[in-house]
Parts: C-alpha cells; sequence; structure tokens
C-alpha cells in the first residue's frame, strides 16, 4: 500500500449518488459542473445528512460528522461542516463506526491450515507459517517450547500484506493481528488499515491480548509438551514462573547483594510486566472447552478471553459468570461436500451445524459481551453474509454492529479511541448505502485514522460474490477460524457408517456433491434438541422393593426394600414404608448391587499420554476430561458409575487421574467426586521401548532409576519449601513446580501412586523403592504377576487391580493367569479386577465372576472387585462402592444374577438419579433418530 | 464333581499336559445328560471308538475294555468350535517373531495355515481349558489371505490336528469407503485421499484386480482338465478349488455397504462362502436370509458402530440375524482370548438370541455352513468325536469343563495357567533371611 499510487482520479461507479463538494463552493452552482477530485492530504472532512449510527448512543438521522486531522471532532444534526472541509453528501447513506476484525494474522502470513490434523504427538502436515525443518525439541517446561512472548505483532508487520486493503475494502478500519506460531506465540496488536510509510503507524496499542494455541501446528519445536494435558500443564506453569520472576527480580533488585542473580527469561519478561493487560486468548468452542479454559486460567490467575465460541450457544451461562468475553468465529460450519453419499455425520457434528449461528444470539440474551471475527472464511466479504446468519437467528441488528466495532474496542481496552462514532474517538468510518446487514448495501467510502478511501463499484462486487460462491471446494486457510481445541473428538469427527438406503457396490454416481448454495433456510429455527444426556429420572425418593441385594459389604439380602432419599441410600430393610410421592420400583425377581466402579480406563479424556519426557507429573487427566464422551453413557448401561481415569504407560513417572462418577450430560468439573489425588507410574515394556529421540530409560534398570531421582529432586524441592515455611514465609518464595509439588505430595502421602505393571521383580523393586522413600504404593494396576509375590505386595500394603483373563500379548504378560485375582485375595491383597478398555468396561461383573471360576473366590469378595475395593484403593468407600446405609445410591438393577452371563443392567442409579433405564433409552435412542433425521433433512437434505 | 476313570497311564500324561497317547482308545461316557444338538437331549451313554462317536442314546451299553467316564450329574455336549482362530500362528502378541498368520502380498491363496501351526503353542490347551475342541486357523492379510486349516485341537504334530488342512480360503472383500466415510469433504483426508470418487475408483479397481484372479484360475482349470500342458501354478491351482465349489470362502464384510457388496460379488462368482465379521449383519438380516448366506460372527462383547448408535448393537446382533433365519456361528478370530468363544455367544442370550441357537452357533454351525456338518458338530453316531463334559451350561462364566475330547482322545485340561497357578499357590509364606 506504502508504494501504491493515490486512488485513480475517476469516480468510481459506486460513488455516482455521492456528491462530492467542497463547501465553499455553492452546491447548485456546483451540480452542472463536473465533479472535482478530491486531491491528496485532505484533512478535514464532513459527512453531511446522513444516518449516523453511532453504536454508543442513538442512532441519528441527517447528521453530519467531522473528521479533522484522523479524530472525529463532531457529530450532530444540523452542525455546520466547518469551512474547508471536504464534504461528503450523506444523503441516504449510513454511516457506522469502522469495522473490527476481532482475530486475525493479518501482516504476520496466514497459520498453517488445520486440515489432516492429526492430533498431538503426530502433529498435521508441514506448516506454512513459522515451520521449521528441524524444531528444537523440548524437555520441560524450562525449554519455553513454542513461547515467544516478547514478540508483538506491532513489530515487524509485512507492510505487503494485501490482506490489509482487502479487509478495508470490505468495511474493516481495524483487526486485532496475532502472531500465531507457537503455544505463546507472542502479543496481540491493534491495527488501523491506514496507509503507511512504515507499518508500524498502523499500531494503535499493544499488547491488547496474548494468543494461545493450545497445539503447534506450526511445528516450533517436538517433545514436551506433546499432549492438550501437557499443554495446560505448561501453561500454568508458564505463568508460575513468571509471578515468581516478577518477585525474584524486584527481590534482587531492591538489594542484589550477596543473593544469587536470577536467571534472565525472555518468556517471562513481557508476563510478568503486563499481567492486566495481556490477556491470553484461549481457543475454546464447546461448553467443555470452555469450561477447561475458565478452569485453567483460574489457575494461572488470569482472565482470558476466548476465541472460537461458535458452540458457545451451549456454554453462555459460564461465560456470563465468569465475565470472560468471546470472539466468536464467523466461519460457520458445514458439512462437507464430495464425501460418501451414504455417510452420516454423528448428532453431534450436526448439532454443530444446526446450533452455531445461534450463538451470537443466545451470548447477546445473556449479557456475554462477544466480538465477531472472520476466522476461517474465505475473505472479508463474507464476514457480513455469516452476520446475517446469526441475525437470523434472532441476534439483534443493533448488537451484530456493536459485535463488529465497539464490542471488540472494549475487549481489548481500546474503546475509548476506537469503535464507536463519537467526538475525540479515532476517525474510523464507512459510509454505506444502506443498512449495513441488508444484503444490497456496498460501503462506498472507508475512513481510516481520518484518511478517506473509496470503494470500487457494483462490477467488482459481483465478481467478488461470484468467488465467494465458488470457494466452496477450496481448501481453507488455516486462519484463526481453525482452532481445534479438542484432539481426541475422534469419535466425534467419526460418521456412522450406516448406509441409510442400501445400494449396490459403488453407489449410483453423481451423488457425490452437497452444495453450501443450498444449505437450509438461515432463518429456519434450530431443531429442537432431544435430550441425549443427563438422567432419565430425579425422583426426591425412591424405593426400590423386592430384590435379591448383593450388598458387597454384608452379604446377600433377600426379598429386601432400598429406600433412597436425596441421592443417599437411606434404609434397607423389608417391608419398608414408602412416604407419599415416593417412586417405587418393583424389583421382586432381580438384583440389586452397587455401582461397578472402574478402576483402570482411559475414557472421558482428550488426551491420556504425556510421554515426551520420563516424568510427566505435572500433568494430569483432570485438566482434560471429556463429559461428551459417549462411552460414559455406554459404561452406565453396563451398571458402571464410577470410573478411575489414569494417564497412560509411556513414562515412568506419568500424571495425574482423575475419580469421576459417570454423571452423564454433566460438567468436567461436577463429575470429579474428590478421590484422594493420584498419579500414575509405569514400569516395564511400554516404559523402556524405543523412542524417536531416544529417551532415557531404555532398561528396567534405568526405570528404577528415573523414579529414584525424581524422589531425591522432590525431596529437595520440599526441603526448600519446609524451609520457606519454618521462616515465616519472608521474603521470595520457591519457585512452585507442579512437577516437583506432585511429587512432594506423594512424599507427604497427599497423592497416592497407583503403578503399571507386570513382572513380579520390577513390582517388587518398586515396592522396595517407596519403601525407601517412605510411602506406599496405593495400586499395583495390571499387576499381572502379583500372585508370585502376592506376600510381598500385601505386606507392603499396596492394593492389585488386574484383568480377568488378558495375556500374552507381550511377553511381561506371558506368565499372566487367570486365577491373578483370587490367589492375591486368598494372600490378603486388596484387589480390583478393572477394564482398561471401552468394551470390557461394559461387562465388568460377568469380569469379576471369572475370578469364582478361576481360583474359587465366593460370590461377595467377587464382587467387591469391582465395587468396594475400588471404592478403598481410590479413598472413596465412605461415599460408594457397597449398598450401606449412609451411602450414595449408587445402585445397578439387574434382571438376571449379576454374575453371571445372562443377568444385564436395566436401571442404573447414580447419586439416586436413573442414569440409565433399559426402556428408557429404546425411546432415548428414538428421539436421537428422529432429530438427526430432521437436522439430515435440513443440513444435508437438498443434496441427499 | 466325580472324577472319571480314564486308565493310570491317560491321567499321567493327561497331568503333564501331554498330547492324548495317538493309539485309539475306546471310552465310554455314562450317566451324564447328553445334549447332542442333533436334536435331542437325553440321559444315556457315548461311545468313541476309532476317535469316532460309535455309538449314542439313552440304552446304549458301555463295550467291553472300554474306558469309562461316568459323567453322572454332568453334562455332555459337542466340544466347542472357534470357527476362526489365529491358534497355533501367534505366540505373543507383540513379539513380532511369534506371529506367523500374516505373509506380506495380497494375493496368496496358496499359502496354507497348516503350514505354520505350533502344535505345542501354549495358546491351545489354554483355549482347550475352557471348552475349545475344534478351530479354523485362519491366515490374515491382503486380499486373499491363504487357506485356514480345520484342526482338532490336540496332537504331537500338526497332522494329528488336523481334519481339513486347507478347509476354507480367507478372502478379505474390498471394502468401499476405506475409514473416510464422511471425512471425504472440504475438510478432507481419510480413506487414502482423493475424495469418494476416487475411494469408488479404489473399490472398483480392487474388485477387477481380485476378479481377473477368479478369471484366470479358472482358464487355468479348464487348461489343466483338457489335459494342456502348463507349468504348474500353485495360486492357480488352489483357486481352481474355490472357483469349483469344492473350497469355501471366509468373506469378510463388516458394514452393511460392505457386506452387500460382498454377497452380491460372491454370487456373481458362484462360490461357496460365509460371511465374516458381519458387524452390522443386522441390518441385511433379511437380504442374508434370502441369500441364505452364513454369518461368523466376529465379536459380541463389541462397542457400537458409530457414535449414536445403540449401545447394544453387537449384543443384539447374532438374536436379530437368527429371528430373520440366518444361520450364524462365533469366532474369537484371535488366540490368546480363544477361551472366551462361549462368552461371546452366551452376550447375545440376554439380548435376544435363544439359549439353545447360542449353543449350536459355538459347536455346529460353522461346521454345517462350511460342509463339516457331516463331520463334526454334534454328537451323532459316526462323526468325530470331539466332545465335552461340564458341570453346567458351557456359556455360563463359573461352569466348569470336566473332561474334553479331541478327534476321540481324551485330553488334558491343564495348561500354563493352570500350573503357574499351582506353583504359586503352593509357594510358601514370603521370607526374607536378614
Amino acid at each position: 500500500m506504502q508504494s501504491r499510487p493515490p486512488r485513480a482520479p475517476a469516480v468510481p461507479p459506486g460513488l455516482a449518488a455521492l456528491l462530492i463538494l467542497f463547501a465553499a463552493a455553492a452546491p447548485a452552482a456546483l451540480e452542472a459542473q463536473p465533479r472535482p477530485t478530491r486531491p491528496d492530504g485532505v484533512r478535514l472532512f464532513a459527512i453531511e445528512n446522513a444516518r449516523v449510527v453511532t453504536v454508543s448512543g442513538a442512532t441519528l438521522d441527517d447528521a453530519t460528522v467531522v473528521v479533522d486531522n484522523g479524530i472525529i471532532t463532531a457529530v450532530g444534526r444540523g452542525a455546520e461542516p466547518p469551512v474547508g472541509a471536504w464534504v461528503v453528501d450523506g444523503t441516504g447513506k449510513s454511516v457506522y463506526p469502522g469495522l473490527f476484525d476481532a482475530f486475525t494474522t493479518l501482516g504476520h502470513g496466514s497459520a498453517p491450515a488445520g486440515g489432516g490434523f492429526g492430533g498431538f504427538g503426530g502433529f498435521g502436515g508441514p506448516g506454512s507459517g513459522g515451520a521449521q525443518e528441524d524444531p528444537p525439541h523440548s524437555w520441560g517446561p524450562e525449554d519455553r517450547p513454542g513461547t515467544s512472548t516478547w514478540l508483538t505483532a506491532a513489530d515487524d508487520i509485512d507492510g505487503a500484506d494485501d490482506r490489509f486493503e482487502e479487509w478495508r475494502g470490505a468495511g474493516f478500519t481495524t483487526v486485532l493481528s496475532t502472531l500465531h506460531a507457537g503455544l505463546v506465540p507472542g502479543q496481540a496488536a491493534v491495527l488501523n488499515l491506514r496507509s503507511f510509510d512504515r507499518p508500524r503507524q498502523m499500531v494503535v496499542a499493544t499488547p491488547a491480548a496474548m494468543r494461545v494455541n493450545l497445539q503447534d501446528r506450526a511445528r516450533t519445536f517436538s517433545g514436551y509438551p506433546g499432549s492438550s494435558m501437557g499443554v495446560f500443564a505448561y501453561l500454568k506453569q508458564l505463568y508460575y514462573d513468571a509471578v515468581h520472576y516478577r518477585d525474584a527480580w524486584a527481590a534482587y533488585e531492591a538489594d542484589p547483594r550477596g543473593k544469587r542473580r536470577p536467571e534472565w527469561d525472555p518468556a517471562l519478561e513481557p508476563i510478568r510486566m503486563q499481567f492486566a493487560e495481556a490477556w491470553p486468548a484461549f481457543p475454546a468452542d464447546t461448553r467443555s472447552d470452555i469450561g477447561r479454559a475458565l478452569a485453567t486460567t483460574s489457575e494461572m490467575g488470569v482472565r482470558p478471553i476466548v476465541y472460537g465460541a461458535q458452540q458457545a450457544w451451549a456454554a453462555a451461562d459460564l461465560l456470563a459468570a465468569s465475565g470472560v468475553p468471546a470472539l466468536v468465529n464467523l466461519d460457520w460450519p458445514e458439512p462437507p461436500t464430495g464425501g460418501d453419499p451414504e455417510a452420516v455425520p454423528t448428532l453431534s457434528q450436526l448439532r454443530r451445524y444446526d446450533r452455531a449461528p445461534t450463538t451470537p444470539a443466545v451470548l447477546a440474551e445473556a449479557g456475554v459481551r462477544f466480538a465477531f471475527y472472520s476466522g476461517g472464511l474465505g475473505g472479508p466479504d463474507e464476514v457480513l453474509p455469516a452476520v446475517r446468519r446469526a441475525v437470523a437467528q434472532g441476534l439483534a441488528e443493533e448488537a451484530a454492529i456493536r459485535a463488529l466495532t465497539l464490542a471488540p474496542a472494549e475487549i481489548f481496552g481500546v474503546a475509548d479511541r476506537l469503535g464507536s462514532i463519537d467526538e475525540g474517538k479515532i476517525a474510523n468510518l464507512i459510509v454505506a448505502d444502506g443498512g449495513l446487514l441488508d444484503e444490497e448495501t456496498r460501503v462506498e467510502v472507508v475512513f481510516v485514522d481520518g484518511e478517506m478511501f473509496e470503494m470500487g463499484g457494483d462490477e467488482e462486487a459481483d465478481e467478488e460474490e461470484e468467488e465467494t460462491e465458488a470457494e466452496e471446494e477450496g481448501e481453507e486457510e488455516g486462519e484463526p477460524g481453525d482452532e481445534e481445541v479438542a484432539e481426541d473428538e475422534e469419535e466425534d469427527e467419526e460418521t456412522e457408517a450406516g448406509p441409510r438406503r442400501g445400494r449396490g457396490r459403488g453407489g449410483p454416481p453423481g451423488r457425490g456433491g452437497r452444495g453450501r448454495a443450498s444449505g437450509p433456510d438461515p432463518a429456519a429455527p434450530p431443531v429442537p434438541m432431544s435430550a441425549n444426556t443427563g438422567p432419565y429420572r430425579d425422583d426426591p425418593v425412591t424405593l426400590i422393593t423386592g430384590a435379591t441385594v448383593l450388598t458387597a459389604s454384608h452379604g446377600t439380602l433377600e426379598d429386601t426394600d432400598i429406600l433412597i432419599r436425596d441421592g443417599r441410600i437411606a434404609e434397607i430393610g423389608t417391608g419398608l414404608s414408602a412416604p407419599p410421592g415416593t417412586t417405587v420400583v418393583d424389583a421382586s425377581g432381580r438384583y440389586v448391587t452397587p455401582g461397578i466402579i472402574d478402576a483402570h480406563s482411559h475414557m472421558a479424556a482428550m488426551s491420556i499420554n504425556e510421554g515426551t519426557v520420563n516424568v510427566s507429573s505435572m500433568v494430569t487427566i483432570e485438566d482434560v476430561i471429556r463429559p461428551e464422551d459417549i462411552g460414559m453413557y455406554r459404561a452406565l448401561a453396563g451398571g458402571v458409575t464410577t470410573i478411575n481415569i489414569l494417564h497412560g504407560s509411556a513414562n515412568p513417572i506419568g500424571g495425574g487421574n482423575a475419580v469421576i462418577k459417570l454423571r452423564w450430560g454433566a460438567d468436567a468439573d461436577y463429575l470429579l467426586i474428590g478421590a484422594h489425588p493420584g498419579i500414575k507410574f509405569a514400569l516395564g515394556e511400554n516404559t523402556k521401548r524405543d523412542r524417536d529421540p531416544d529417551r532415557y530409560p531404555a532398561s528396567r534398570m534405568g526405570v528404577q532409576d528415573v523414579i529414584r531421582q525424581a524422589f531425591l529432586d522432590a525431596r529437595e524441592y520440599m526441603a526448600e519449601w519446609d524451609a520457606y515455611e519454618a521462616g515465616g514465609r519472608r521474603g521470595v518464595a520457591p519457585r512452585r513446580d507442579l512437577k516437583l509439588e506432585a511429587l512432594m505430595q506423594i512424599l507427604k502421602g497427599e497423592r497416592w501412586v497407583h503403578s503399571h505393571c507386570y513382572r513380579a521383580d520390577e513390582i517388587l523393586q518398586l515396592l522396595r523403592l517407596g519403601e525407601e522413600f517412605g510411602f506406599t504404593v496405593r495400586t499395583l494396576q495390571h499387576v499381572l504377576e502379583g500372585y508370585k509375590i502376592a506376600d510381598e505386595i500385601a505386606a507392603h500394603g499396596a492394593g492389585a487391580s488386574t484383568f480377568s483373563d488378558w495375556w500374552a500379548y507381550k511377553v511381561e504378560a506371558y506368565d499372566a493367569i487367570p486365577h491373578n485375582a483370587a490367589l492375591m485375595t486368598e494372600r490378603g491383597v486388596l484387589v480390583t479386577i478393572n477394564s482398561d478398555s471401552g468394551e470390557e468396561i461394559r461387562h465388568l461383573n460377568q469380569e469379576a465372576a471369572k475370578a469364582i471360576k478361576w481360583g474359587g473366590l465366593d460370590e461377595e469378595r467377587a464382587l467387591r472387585l469391582v465395587t468396594l475395593n475400588a471404592a478403598i484403593q481410590f479413598g472413596i468407600d465412605d461415599r460408594t462402592g457397597s449398598i450401606d446405609e449412609g451411602k450414595d445410591a449408587d445402585l445397578v438393577v439387574w434382571d438376571g444374577h449379576p454374575l453371571s452371563m445372562y443377568g444385564k443392567a436395566v436401571r442404573t442409579y447414580v447419586d439416586g438419579k436413573l442414569y440409565f433405564d433399559i426402556d428408557m433409552d429404546r425411546e432415548r435412542q428414538a428421539a436421537i433418530e428422529a432429530e438427526k433425521e430432521a437436522l439430515i433433512e435440513k443440513h444435508l437434505g437438498a443434496n441427499r | 464333581m466325580t472324577r472319571n476313570t480314564l486308565s493310570v497311564a491317560a491321567l499321567a500324561a493327561l497331568a503333564l499336559g501331554l498330547p492324548a497317547p495317538a493309539a485309539a482308545q475306546t471310552y465310554a461316557i455314562t450317566g451324564g445328560t447328553v445334549h447332542t444338538l442333533a436334536g435331542e437331549t437325553f440321559t444315556g451313554t457315548v461311545v468313541i471308538e476309532d476317535g469316532r462317536i460309535a455309538a449314542v442314546g439313552p440304552d446304549v451299553q458301555a463295550p467291553q475294555g472300554a474306558e469309562v467316564v461316568d459323567a453322572t450329574g454332568r453334562h455332555v455336549y459337542p466340544g466347542m468350535f472357534d470357527a476362526v482362530s489365529r491358534l497355533g500362528l501367534t505366540e505373543i502378541g507383540a513379539v513380532d517373531v511369534t506371529n506367523d498368520a500374516r505373509e506380506q502380498g495380497g494375493f496368496k491363496p496358496h499359502l496354507q495355515a497348516a503350514t505354520a501351526i505350533h502344535p505345542a503353542t501354549e495358546h491351545i490347551p489354554v483355549a482347550r481349558a475352557n471348552g475349545i475342541t475344534l478351530t479354523m486357523a485362519a491366515p490374515q492379510g491382503g486380499t486373499v489371505a491363504g487357506q485356514a486349516s480345520l484342526i482338532g485341537l490336540d496332537g504331537w504334530t500338526v497332522e494329528e490336528m488336523w481334519i481339513e488342512p486347507g478347509a476354507a480360503m480367507v478372502i478379505n472383500y474390498p471394502g468401499l469407503g476405506g475409514g473416510g466415510g464422511f471425512r471425504f469433504g472440504r475438510r478432507g483426508g481419510g480413506g487414502g485421499g482423493g475424495g469418494w470418487a476416487a475411494a469408488q475408483e479404489r473399490h472398483r479397481e480392487a474388485v477387477d484386480r481380485l476378479d481377473e484372479w477368479f478369471d484366470a484360475a479358472r482358464r487355468y482349470d479348464r487348461a489343466v482338465k483338457a489335459g494342456v500342458d502348463l507349468p504348474r501354478d500353485l495360486k492357480n491351482e488352489a483357486m481352481a478349488k474355490v472357483v469349483n465349489r469344492e473350497m469355501p470362502v471366509l468373506l469378510s464384510a463388516n458394514g452393511e455397504r460392505n457386506i452387500r457388496n460382498a454377497v452380491e460379488w460372491a454370487r456373481e462368482q458362484n462360490i461357496r462362502f460365509v460371511i465374516t465379521g458381519g458387524r452390522e449383519a443386522w441390518k441385511v438380516a433379511d437380504f442374508l436370509a434370502e441369500n441364505e448366506v452364513g454369518v461368523i460372527l466376529s465379536g459380541t462383547q463389541a462397542m457400537p458402530s458409530g457414535a449414536d448408535v445403540s449401545y447394544d448393537e453387537a449384543y443384539a446382533n447374532p438374536g436379530k440375524l437368527h429371528a430373520a433365519g440366518v444361520k450364524i456361528a462365533f469366532a474369537t478370530f484371535n488366540s490368546s482370548s480363544s477361551r472366551t468363544l462361549p462368552y461371546e455367544a452366551a452376550q447375545a442370550v440376554p439380548y435376544g438370541l435363544p439359549h439353545e441357537a447360542a449353543l449350536a452357533a459355538v459347536t455346529r454351525n460353522a461346521a454345517d455352513m462350511l460342509g463339516f456338518g457331516d463331520r463334526i458338530g454334534t454328537i451323532e453316531e459316526g462323526k468325530i468325536a470331539n466332545l465335552m463334559i461340564t458341570d453346567g451350561d458351557p456359556l455360563e462364566i463359573r461352569t466348569q469343563v470336566t473332561d474334553l475330547f479331541i478327534l476321540g482322545r481324551g485330553v488334558s485340561l491343564d495348561n500354563r495357567h493352570k500350573s503357574l497357578y499351582e506353583k504359586y499357590r503352593a509357594r510358601p509364606r514370603m521370607r526374607v533371611i536378614s
């Protein structure tokens, strides 16, 4: 733009109706004369007789806006244009504040495309922005992976980025420009899209936000963090480090003598300097994404902005309560085209298509501050059509305009100078030939920093429109619209193979296309959502009568009633009377057991392994719970009410676990039940196998060494903190290190070790190591050779959690025997049987029965393997795991003996709420099918 | 539990987990409830002679000199048949060098599982202890994976084990769509790329190639029969048995569309076949019944096929097929978990499969479907003697198999697991010398 000559002197056709006058000349005389050409250098303008949409206040008709030297100096009705002003006749025109694209990469190249995203550990194809052939390898947070907080989008702007002009041509006067490569790429800046000699003249404010990516698509580093939970842990550590850094340097600079100099860190400097201003902008699309962003930033001690937010219709309450603003990506999701004509999107995907455009209206209604951004749209001229879809879904036009003007200015702290038409503000204005949201309206004039730009005419606009429609086949650029916040949503993305209409191989030709052009009526209301989650019933009082009750704690009770009140087991007995209003469930001929507890699961989490480092105790599954996982409901259908979600076994010390109840449909934080904190360890083959790059250890000797060294470090860390505490917490607190903090908690007995293990020798070594450091290993997971050293396990006091009958899948599983659970039980070990599988979890009752067959446990001890013993292992036996008065009403009704192949769960209660009912499930399934039909008809119908 | 009365010598061999002596033995199983799976259940006697069932009935007398096995209070069933497995072909999943089920290449009809079956595998005695007596050990990988071998799970050598070394051809029907499905779109990826049209093209090409192999085998076979002097072609020779309907085909297909396509293709090729896998077979149950196509199901204890599919899709699949009149059998397609075969069948019972049908689906159905029903599958006179004695319903977890007869031989129920259990159960209390 810098080198561009001034606009061509000819008045573009779009301005045919616009009279441009010198105020000094008599209008009547001028009408007959050729229109004069605006000379360069005009700094005083007046837009007369226009409808002025101030956004901040009332809309004014027949009003004048005066612009002097880049500033709005007057706004009002009947104001006389000042002498010498270049007058723009606004008759029939509307003046708006310049549009503000609230999240872009303008001036800094494009972010790499999101297509082909392969999840953590397998980042997608080579990115275009900032990609490195051989990126530096990160072995921990101290390597500051993908972090360049010291960079600002205000610096090093690519002045030749032709998007500046393109955006301005569509009425945008301002953008938030973000750096995008890495995890914390740097500070965002507000830029005005003016002409410039030096690009920095565009800068309005920096830092305006600190962009955060949850994935490093540009591959700026390899190694840690390699999972979503690693990223969350890293972000927390980064901010804790910044706090410590601030305090350490302050103390040092106050009196450096006799003190060790803190390590200078460019990544921390800007964070410590700008805690208040540099709000992290977090990608978050769905309700649970938003919940995770809020939880993480709350731990970081900062307030975020979320971007993406297309499915925030489901999270307006969270945003409203936290006061967190949302940047809404206008690239509404749509069904892909050219795919398998028989394949069907999932309900979750269909709802995304259907509901996303309702998000702005829902947020407005809830009082959430939000702004729009162009996201992955093909170009800025697609913005207003996308906004119109939101308006068609109920968003007030004023709110829509605000989200494109004043709202982003407020969010980024520049509303005192931008975003509305007020005296004293920067003269960023657009003049349009009608209402901005009317389809036919054209933006004719744009003022940026008081500089007037006249737009091209109809011809050009028409061409652009055609391009827009042709765009659909093209692969999108990875603009900030592609944030994919969940890595493991394969199930959501996955299609149901279900050919809905069977036909011969290959299918008929020519049925591939689903055109965007024939999408649904934008004003059609969203398809009502079926209740596909949540409890079927939530009765205050339920009485289950006449059942055979396997208590798991005190034997089997025949013909027994259970009274459930307020989510708890209120009474167990015979002939219990039901108070009025009680829901009575006749369970005669049926069996009732405690809800099953799976001691080892990997469902309902976005990531499982942070295997990039040999000690990853800084991460925790609690950060990445995925409550949308349908596996939870399927487990309920198998009588499971509680699961222990464990980190994987890629490294000797893994991450924190999460014990949740299967309150299907609830938010992640409501699933957690306050079990004793735990952490996953792992021994043997999985931890020592070859990795690229090489990662210590490669032998069981090394595994032991890694764990011992980690505890030695943790002891020092503990001593440091103890000294600080003992000294009355004076001076600078030691650096909080999430990795060592978790290990310190183990040493203090505040966090329990659940260790993956197979061979007797490695198990013994871990037990002895625990004894060396004064802790008891809480559970041994898998522990397939536990039967060989059952006495040692019992003497140490560890629990064991094993498979029923898997073996021979690897060498260390070759001595596995199905009698393991029974034999360890006989020798006094507290044993559970777990699934480690989304399938096996659905019949853990059968797996428990195998311990009767192989090894001869009695029924109660077999049932405890999947109920009470698991509750004890996680410290929740005061609340669940058996049928005792006062415990949570986590109960399963079976239509046959549960320790049999033929008894199936027919009702599953969690906290007294009915989360599975075999008959109501049928109704729910039918409702889901009906909803899908309607959604498919609406969104794919025209092309099916 | 009543002890049986096998000879001392036999007991000694069994205790060591050794294969049974090859010498033919005569047994009389008396007093048990005999479930013939051929339509009758009675209390009576089964006589085994020369490896076969010599007599069976309520009033049959034990012949002179027979080993009498008193099964009073217990049940006699046909031994279970894991219709497709990798028993003998793999030892430790994660250790490549112990795996022989998969050869390189896409077309290898001349390869035979029996060539690689390891009679001393630890997996066979483990499976046996739960009543598995027969299996079709099958190769895998490629479009035509090779020949599955029908074996009894006892023998010092594979020759003593096999009933039919070239029992069925394993063909993986080329699927349409790959894993791509809905992802073939604008956001791309999946299924090998190139979108739906490319996926269709790949599918057509793969089926065309398969058809070409069949055509070549027919030409070869006609020429050989006409006495044309040809160099011997092992692949065509093997395929000739398929095109001549001498050898049945295990034709794998799971999705609804792929099952339909596979069946239509197989009918065009006029081959004998069953569908294996059959995850979505319930959606085409009537179609399968009309075409009299049997299905060997790969898993009832399996996940639903999609996010919105009912939790019990796989549990209910067998019952729906049975109700529609489709003949079904169960298989583990596995080695270490072959012993869980009865549970795959039992899981379907509370979800609609009649118990009798479930039993048939782990004993006789696969034999009938593949053309071995005249030799195995039921307790009938003249059939190869594969049977088990149990203390209850063999599909129920707690039931114990007490005696097993495979290919007419009484075999041991001992195995690696039992001996490790007994060894460590007998471990003295921990002692540490300090």
